[in-house]
């Protein structure tokens, strides 16, 4: 559930974001709608981008084994 | 006005509609001193509790534990030696051996977040993480830190952060526009991330508790015997997500001082 969940989130945030800045910016300029536009699309695209990194990222942790928490072996055998 | 909205709270909070018990009313914020600071609502809440728990409780450990300092280490002590191994691991492997002047933020973050998440597993308890405004406040102050910290140690040079490199100049503004988006949602996939575990998993062991009373004596077992194996998950979600919290702000903190993906 954790690493499917974590990769929905990525690409969410992703919109939210720029969804939220082109909003704030249409308010600000008072050229609704159309940055909002525009950033809900670059929003998607990092979300994407974000999607990919982790994957990347989770891809090469669990390649490494260190998609586990560490523990110091403390065992003597 | 601020009464007007205590007195409007007080009164939903008798109301009852019979039938299952409702799974978020464990989320509830109770104000236990009422407190009011210029004009806000600043009063101490059971949320602000627990957090005072929860910092106590480890500053208790830490001290206790380590009160005797023996080569032989007890128990209690071998247990705060590994939390410290612990964390003292994470940020080498993921931010390096420069990083561990950061190690007490990294490791004051993790205890905290592991204990408000643990106490969360007591029955009757409040789960503080499980409110989007505090793993939100955690994750913006860690995301201004760090980028804080980037501009500190490469000054303008950290902009270069959102450069991608061997990239035609006529894509660029695109690309910057991207990847400062992308470095936006930092905060808000961190913050997300604990709440919408610690909520989801905390509202489903309330949803199932209600099932093994309506089901009665008869059918409430196998509700039973899920809800033992979904605390037991709870427990390693609780530690897992304070790991994953901890694990990203090292590799945010790494981004700012090393600079690469």
């Amino acid at each position: 559930m954790g690493q499917a969940l974590r990769l929905g989130m990525e690409l969410v945030a992703g919109v939210a974001v720029g969804g939220f800045i082109g909003w704030a910016l249409d308010r600000f300029l008072g050229t609704a709608p159309i940055l909002m536009v525009v950033f809900f699309g670059l929003g998607a695209t990092a979300g994407i981008l974000n999607v990919m990194r982790t994957a990347k990222r989770m891809q090469a942790d669990a390649q490494s084994g260190k998609d586990l928490p560490h523990v110091p072996d403390d065992d003597d055998d | 006005m601020i009464e007007a909205a205590y007195a409007a709270e007080d009164a939903s909070h008798g109301t009852h509609d019979g039938g299952l018990p409702n799974p978020m009313h464990q989320f509830e914020i109770k104000r236990l001193v009422p407190f009011e600071l210029f004009g806000f609502d600043a009063s101490f809440t059971n949320s602000a509790l627990y957090m005072v728990i929860a910092a106590a409780l480890i500053t208790l450990f830490t001290v206790f534990a380590m009160r005797r300092r023996a080569l032989v280490p007890t128990r209690l002590q071998s247990v705060a030696e590994l939390s410290y191994e612990f964390v003292a691991n994470m940020v080498r492997q993921n931010v390096g051996t420069d990083g561990m002047k950061y190690f007490p933020f990294i490791f004051t973050l993790f205890m905290f977040v592991l204990a408000l998440n643990m106490l969360g597993m007591l029955p009757y308890s409040f789960t503080v993480t499980s409110h989007i405004i505090v793993t939100f406040a955690l994750a913006a102050f860690i995301f201004i830190a760090v980028t804080l910290i980037g501009f500190w140690k490469h000054g303008v040079g950290f902009l270069k952060f959102f450069v991608p490199s061997g990239v035609p100049v006529v894509m660029l503004p695109l690309l910057v526009v991207i990847e400062l988006i992308s470095y936006l949602t930092r905060p808000i996939s961190l913050s997300v991330r604990l709440f919408a575990n610690m909520m989801a998993g905390h509202t489903m062991l309330k949803v199932f508790g209600a099932f093994v009373v309506a089901l009665g004596f008869l059918g409430g077992w196998a509700a039973l015997a899920f809800m033992v194996a979904f605390t037991g998950l709870e427990i390693l979600v609780a530690f897992l997500q304070a790991y994953v919290f901890a694990i990203l702000t090292c590799i945010y903190l790494n981004d700012a001082l090393h600079m690469h993906h």
